[in-house]
């Protein structure tokens, strides 16, 4: 070996025999964020929200009938926590509203994922359940209300059923499109296979529309909650929708910023609960 | 013996007219062979496989398996596709007993019929992986195994290894021809590669596009001395290998009108 090629070798294995040095990885430019971490960016921007709050009320820039104070909020909230709100404790409160909309998701999911799937499959299935839909998914669960308290009063039945509705449309066009993503390869194997064609439906068909399904339903528990002041409009006595309304009527803004929170908080927790079943019932998803 | 007579599939063109897929196609696959089929894209191979799994029906002829016509796909013919169709929801060990399970067999025999396949194909260690973390050429390891799960009469190959690295490939084809061997399994396989057609078949058909015809075929050895002799160098450099690979470059090559004289003078 010459000199100098002796010395190559050695500058080369160098960097790798000292562990101090580790070498600088490197990796293809993306392109969009790619995976980037938001996480601090948005903790310091919830931070900087809540500090120009403070600066604002502080300095009265603001009427607090407008904009009440952080700190006259969170004694609201631990006010309402002591002594509830309107003749009901803040549980109370919260379960009417979770009771509402549980109840309407697991009707609406029991109802949207099989007419989802039949409409995929179907095509009587198809045409017939196309045309209600397609009218009445775009309304505004606002414009329907009235009708669902003339036809079916002020109770829970029809709070429950505009909660149903405003969740039903996004599951079952969702089972329809996650059947359409179903390749037909896959179906061709199972067949080869032996399948019949109920083990087709239950062992590709249906885990094949899983993922969409599951995305569908975090998609209607958000939509649940942001029906759910609507459905409370309508002669409630109870519930976080019903307790904002009412706060509303008497100018109380404190409240209404705990009622809101609240809501903020539980539709955060769902979503994220959701996230969580996704990643373990379908944790093949996105990788192929 | 699977039997194809006479096929012809017409497609619906998108100008209300017909598109010929696939004339007048004969084949008979026997017992113990590789028949390949060759040919530039368009040319009717894939309808044909098609055809024989029971996806598609024939506008004309007949296709019979043991002397039963084939009506829609079944368990008595396994097929590989080219894109890997494994459900990801499973382990590589219940991806090969996809077909057991839906035979109905206890678990127990379902797991110790795919562990042993999952040797064969030489995934042994696999077993509890997920499809995605397997490489390509592992997961169509894994397509061949469950295509012989449920012992089918005849093993059906839409280019298995097209999209796969060219080294990988090779080491495919020798695992082919190993599962060939040792299960003596009837294969109808399909490729545009003339030296895979040529490594691989007992019998190669060429075929030539528009429409989808059967321009010629050649019975050959070479996929028989490698089964007994393991020397792919002794194979690759047999003059008679590269003097068809020629020939055959030629045929589909050729344009089309010489082509279907060809096939004329064949019959």
């Amino acid at each position: 070996m010459t000199d100098a090629a002796r010395t190559t070798a050695e500058s080369l294995a160098a960097p790798l025999t000292d562990p101090a040095a580790r070498p600088r990885t490197v990796a293809l430019r993306p392109f969009g964020l790619d995976g980037a971490r938001t996480g601090p960016i948005s903790a310091v921007t919830g931070l900087l929200l809540i500090a120009v709050w403070f600066l604002v009320s502080q300095h009265r820039l603001v009427p607090p009938l407008f904009l009440p104070a952080p700190g006259e909020v969170a004694a609201q909230f631990l006010s309402i926590l002591e002594d509830g709100y309107a003749g009901a404790t803040l549980w109370e409160h919260v379960s009417a509203s979770l009771l509402r909309i549980l109840a309407a998701a697991l009707i609406a999911a029991s109802l949207g994922i099989p007419l989802g799937l039949a409409m995929g499959l179907n095509r009587w299935a198809k045409g017939v359940l196309d045309t209600p839909i397609e009218f009445y998914w775009p309304l505004p669960p606002l414009a329907y209300l009235p009708l669902m308290i003339i036809w079916l009063g002020i109770g829970e039945v029809s709070k429950i059923a505009l909660l149903t509705l405003a969740m039903f449309a996004p599951i079952c066009l969702s089972a329809q499109a996650g059947l359409r993503s179903l390749p037909i390869e896959r179906v061709n194997a199972a067949l080869s296979l032996g399948a019949t064609r109920w083990q087709l439906f239950r062992s590709i068909v249906l885990p094949s529309a899983l993922p969409e399904i599951l995305t569908s339903l975090r998609i209607a528990i958000g939509v649940g909650w942001s029906t759910l002041v609507a459905a409370e409009l309508i002669a409630a006595t109870r519930g976080i929708g019903f307790m904002i309304m009412s706060a509303s009527h008497f100018l109380a803004t404190d409240v209404v910023f705990v009622g809101i929170g609240i809501i903020a908080a539980w539709a955060f927790a769902f979503s994220y609960g959701m996230r969580l079943l996704e990643s373990w019932l379908v944790p093949w998803k996105g990788k192929t | 013996m699977l039997r194809v007579q006479n096929a012809s599939v017409f497609f619906p063109g998108r100008d209300g007219g017909v598109i010929h897929a696939l004339d007048r196609a004969s084949l008979d696959i026997d017992a113990n062979s590789i028949v390949v089929a060759l040919g530039a894209s368009g040319c009717g191979k894939s309808t044909l496989l098609n055809a024989i799994a029971g996806f598609l029906p024939l506008s004309e002829g007949s296709i019979t398996l043991d002397g039963q016509p084939v009506e829609g796909p079944g368990a008595d013919r396994g097929v590989v596709f080219q894109k890997d169709t494994l459900l990801p929801w499973k382990s590589v060990l219940d991806n090969v007993a996809l077909g057991l399970d839906f035979a109905g067999l206890p678990p127990r025999d379902r797991r110790d019929r795919a562990a042993e396949l999952l040797r064969l194909v030489g995934l042994e260690g696999f077993a509890k992986s997920a499809p995605h973390e397997l490489s390509g050429g592992m997961r169509q390891r894994v397509g061949i195994a469950r295509a012989l799960a449920t012992d089918p009469k005849i093993l059906l190959m839409d280019e298995p290894f097209g999209a796969l690295d060219s080294l990988t490939r090779e080491q495919m084809q020798e695992l082919l021809i190993d599962v060939w061997a040792r299960t003596g399994k009837r294969i109808f396989f399909i490729t545009h590669s003339i030296e895979e057609a040529l490594f691989l078949g007992t019998t190669v058909v060429v075929m030539s596009p528009r429409p989808g015809r059967i321009v010629a075929r050649f019975d050959l050895d070479f996929v028989r001395r490698f089964a007994a002799e393991r020397d792919v160098h002794a194979i690759l450099s047999d003059p008679e290998f590269g003097d068809l690979h020629n020939r055959i470059r030629d045929l589909v090559h050729r344009p089309h009108h010489t082509a279907v004289h060809r096939a004329e003078t064949l019959q």
